[in-house]
């Protein structure tokens, strides 16, 4: 088979000579799928900017090249690239909401689409682009045409795109965390459908994700990116059940799972090396992180060694003397008994919310949408709860009436024996030192012009605590948090993703609050930083006693965490119970239909199944139509 | 789309009642607060105390300010706008020919000022980070700098008085005769009733007045539309029309000028609005026989009835602009228009 895009050697520098992308060499035949898996800063973007010519400001490529059919992408100029683009390479973004221009609709993107791509009379347009929707599973397609993104579910505004990106049979695609940005459902068609026109057209793709399972599931070969390097490549089934990269081994036992034992999760110390730091490590790039590193391995550069037919492996340590001691898995975990003989933290009765409709100027209301229903829900101390949904399912709703943030229209909420439900001060009161909410966005939720000392000890605002008081206590929080006592004096902006997300926890937690309640707060963290969240919290209920509700789309995360699980669906609990019952034996069709749209460990269970992948578009349209 | 905007403009104009009622209101109470008499000015020379008092009793001045209002709003609902003191003529009629005159001005100014000004906005951005740019943005500066009445005075000093190229007094060369009236409004009742000598004559009369309102709305609409155009490149939509190979000629005029316009088009409303204020002055310097010229002659002559009129006049014209742009803005947005 003919090689479509052949990188060698590839290298590319910032303005000051560091190279974020190192010596990057891989093919990716006809209809082969490669995936470039990674955390965030890995450089598994900066390909698809390479090939597009938008590479960030300064950056550039220093070395090697990047063959296209006998082109080499690196070199051309600019027009010759522009006529590649669209026709022979075709992209599929990560957000597809964003992705399609809010004022033209459907119809218009994909016809000025094919006006591009050219060979088609424009009388043959709206049959073609009808067929095109058709066929990446769009009910209505007609009606489509009319419609403009905003109107369309994320799901389906990506399966717009995708259908547009094969319109022109190109030869190469690159998909970019095409995934991401879309529910867990979701993710299951858009990728059964985008494997299907690949493989209906013979296309090579480069798939980009962070996410190492459903890279097995989707490539034939994958290369683990660290640090603008290639450390692992092989075939997918091979990468994903037998990595041979310290860090690849890490990147798996790091990520939770849905079936089997449930192991502690193992941890890597600090985060990725930012591109400033790449100069300070001129040999393996992973050595100051990797748990079996020796010190040769800070002096030099490993190679690529083929450790196995087309395995390849870039560590000093590739035969795996020394990383056979990541082989022993980490302890089981055990989640503690929760305590029934004590007053429960929380109880919730009969939850109900209703938004109202807005009405229109001669007052008539739309009708209104129920967003909690009749939810009942009893947490014990030191039990942790997982609420699990998609988008639109209700679960933030749940979280900030329980927090206080919105009043509930029925029902009760019961915080450690006493009604709060209307917010008199006493309530106020007890609900603020019983319960405190993490919120999803630690970028947001953190007050950038304020220091971290004074964040986390936002609560001792009002007793009028005294200076040497609260930075006592705020050493305290981040000793308990793990986070270096050097933060104090910092400000937000000079913490990464997962050392804010803990100063969110931390900052709750000043308060000795029974029970947090967590709204996806890993939800946008890297696999290696989420682990670390995620044992943190277990060691708090260790430390503390404490209990959580924890809100998450991310069934693997609820069922490492939680020992009970509420599924939620449009505002309605549907299914709840102890998780493994719950995950292991669903009740509920929908329950399974989540379930089955998750990856599963074991790559000889076909996926995704086909209870995952019926058409849904209803949903968008549902709200078009409001 | 229709019936949308066919609700708005209802609602825009139920919602004009009550501030047409405040403003009326406003305007008359301030009225009787100024020092002026309108009794004795209606009066001829001469007259005696009891024709005074009759007068009085004939114009409803003798009763209280509130029932005196009622008075008023009542015959303007009836169409009797009342006459004027000075002129001598219903007040209908002075502004019958007035607010044409003024609507005409204002329509091109902000025609001329919105093309100026996307057309320079446009090339602010295809400039953007050159010595280009920043000339253009030191210009538009010192452009805005200048109020629009000083504007129309440098305009006559060098463009009428000592490049004489433009005629700066009036509507018409005074040897051209009036058509017969049509609709009022000068251009189209020249083209209405073939007379392209008067079409000729009116406009370039309106060049300099159009010029001396227009140009500093332009370089707002410059500065709005570039932010806007530059912020609008970084968003997924655009990079996403690049990746599919769509021509950066096509991205901008296509995918991104339609998005930038938005902020533009609510800008341009308020302005809109301004502008009318504008005239008031640039029709005194240019003699523009608008709405401007007679309500600066009207306050001059403590001519309540006619200024009264008049500034109830320019809310009107105001409110109809923003109601004018709104409709352009739903049009322009699809999100406003299906939600």
């Amino acid at each position: 088979m003919a090689d479509v895009l052949r990188a060698k050697n590839l290298t590319v520098s910032s303005a000051g000579g560091i190279a974020v992308l190192r010596d990057i060499s891989f093919a990716v035949a006809r209809g082969e799928i490669i995936g470039l898996v990674g955390e965030s800063g890995a450089g598994k973007s900066m390909l698809g900017r390479v090939i597009a010519a938008n590479l960030p400001g300064g950056f550039h490529v220093s070395e090697g090249s990047l063959d296209f059919g006998g082109a080499d992408l690196t070199r051309i100029t600019g027009e010759a690239r522009r006529q590649l683009l669209g026709r022979e390479i075709a992209f599929i973004p990560q957000e597809p909401l964003t992705s399609l221009n809010p004022v033209l609709t459907i119809g218009q993107q994909f016809s000025e689409h094919l006006a591009r791509i050219g060979g088609l009379p424009r009388s043959a347009f709206r049959e073609h682009i009808v067929q095109a929707l058709a066929d990446v599973r769009l009910r209505n397609p007609e009606d489509l045409l009319q419609r403009y993104p905003f109107q369309l579910s994320g799901g389906m505004c990506q399966r717009v795109l995708i259908a547009m990106a094969f319109a022109a049979k190109p030869a190469l695609v690159i998909a970019d965390e095409p995934t991401t940005a879309l529910d867990v459902s979701t993710q299951a068609t858009v990728v059964q459908i985008m494997r299907r026109l690949q493989r209906e057209q013979g296309t090579a793709m480069v798939f980009i994700t962070h996410d190492l399972r459903l890279a097995a599931r989707v490539c034939n070969r994958i290369a683990v990116l660290y640090a603008g390097e290639v450390i692992e490549e092989g075939p997918a089934g091979e990468v994903l059940e037998a990595p041979r990269h310290p860090y690849t081994r890490v990147l798996k036992a790091a990520n939770p799972v849905l079936s089997g034992p449930r192991h502690r999760l193992r941890t890597l110390p600090d985060q990725m090396p930012t591109v400033e730091a790449f100069a300070r490590l001129p040999g393996c790039r992973f050595a100051t992180r990797c748990p079996v590193a020796d010190p040769a391995c800070a002096a030099a550069i490993p190679t690529l060694r083929e450790i196995a037919p087309a395995h390849f492996v870039r560590c000093s340590d590739a035969c795996g003397e020394r990383a056979a001691a990541l082989v022993e898995a980490e302890p089981i975990l055990v989640p503690p008994a929760a305590d029934k003989g004590s007053e429960p933290v929380l109880v919730l009765e009969g939850l109900s919310k209703h938004y109202p409709g807005k009405a229109d100027w001669l007052g008539r209301r739309k009708p209104g949408t129920d967003a909690v229903k009749n939810v009942g829900l009893t947490v014990q101390r030191g039990e942790f709860i997982g609420i699990v949904g998609e988008s639109g399912s209700g679960k933030s709703t749940l979280a900030r009436l329980i927090a206080g943030l919105e009043t509930p229209t029925d029902g009760r909420i019961l915080v450690a024996g006493e009604d709060v439900t209307r917010a008199d001060s006493k309530a106020r009161a007890l609900r603020l030192e019983t319960l405190q909410m993490v919120f999803q966005d630690p970028q947001s939720a953190l007050n950038p012009r304020r220091s971290i000392d004074h964040i986390v000890t936002q609560a001792m605002e009002p007793t009028g605590a005294s200076r040497a008081e609260r930075l006592e206590r705020a050493r305290s929080l981040l000793a308990e948090t793990k986070l270096s006592g050097e933060l104090l004096e910092r400000y937000p902006a000079q913490l990464s993703g997962g050392q804010k997300q803990r100063v969110n926890i931390a900052r709750a937690l000043c308060v000795t609050p029974h029970l947090l309640i967590a709204d996806e707060i890993v939800s946008g963290l890297d696999v290696s930083v989420q682990a670390q969240i995620l044992n943190l919290l277990l060691d708090l209920r260790a430390a503390r006693d404490l209990s959580l509700v924890l809100i998450s789309h991310d069934l693997a995360v609820v069922r490492y965490l939680c020992s009970r699980v509420v599924i939620m669906h449009h505002g309605v609990v549907v299914e709840e119970g102890e998780v493994d019952r719950v995950f292991g034996d669903p009740q509920h069709p929908y329950t399974r239909q989540l379930i089955a749209a998750v990856p599963p460990d074991d790559l000889d269970t076909p996926w995704p199944a086909p209870v995952a992948v019926e058409p849904d578009n209803a949903e968008g349209l549902e709200r078009a139509s409001i | 789309m229709g019936r949308i905007a066919l609700e708005l403009l209802l609602r825009r104009i139920i919602l004009a009642i009550p501030i047409l009622i405040c403003v009326s209101a406003l305007i008359f109470i301030l009225l009787r607060l100024v020092p002026a008499d309108p009794v004795a000015m209606s009066l001829p020379p001469g007259s005696s105390q009891a024709d005074y008092e009759a007068m009085k009793q004939a114009l409803g001045l003798d009763r209280s300010i509130p029932e005196q209002y009622w008075i008023w709003i009542s015959s303007l609902l009836r169409g009797d706008f009342g006459t004027s003191v000075f002129f001598r003529r219903p007040v209908i009629d002075l502004v019958a020919t007035a607010l044409p005159a003024t609507v005409e001005l204002v329509v091109f100014s902000l025609i001329v000022g919105t093309l100026l000004g996307i057309g320079g906005g446009m090339l602010m951005f295809a400039w953007r980070g050159t010595i280009g740019e920043q000339v253009l943005d030191l210009g538009t500066t010192a452009i805005m700098a200048v109020p629009e009445f000083l504007w129309a005075i440098l305009l006559i000093l060098f463009l009428g008085v000592a490049v004489p190229l433009l005629p700066f007094i009036g509507r018409l060369d005074p040897s051209v005769s009036l058509p017969p009236s049509v609709t009022g409004f000068l251009l189209l009742d020249s083209i209405m009733t073939g007379r392209p000598d008067v079409l000729g004559s009116a406009l370039t009369h309106m060049v300099l007045p159009v010029i001396a309102l227009s140009i500093g709305l332009a370089p707002l609409i410059m500065r709005v539309l570039r932010s806007s155009l530059i912020e609008t490149i970084m968003e997924d939509y655009i990079t996403q029309a690049r990746l599919r190979g769509i021509s950066e000629r096509q991205i901008i005029l296509h995918h991104a000028l339609k998005n930038a316009a938005l902020p533009t088009i609510s800008l341009i409303g308020v302005q809109g609005g301004f502008m009318f204020g504008g005239t008031v002055l640039v029709e005194m310097i240019f003699a523009y026989p608008g709405l401007g010229n007679l309500m600066v002659d009207a306050v001059r002559n403590h001519d309540l009835p006619v200024v009264q009129v008049v500034g109830l006049v320019y809310c009107v014209l105001v409110l109809a602009i923003n109601a004018i742009v709104d409709v352009i803005y739903l049009a322009a947005n699809p999100k406003l228009r299906m939600a």
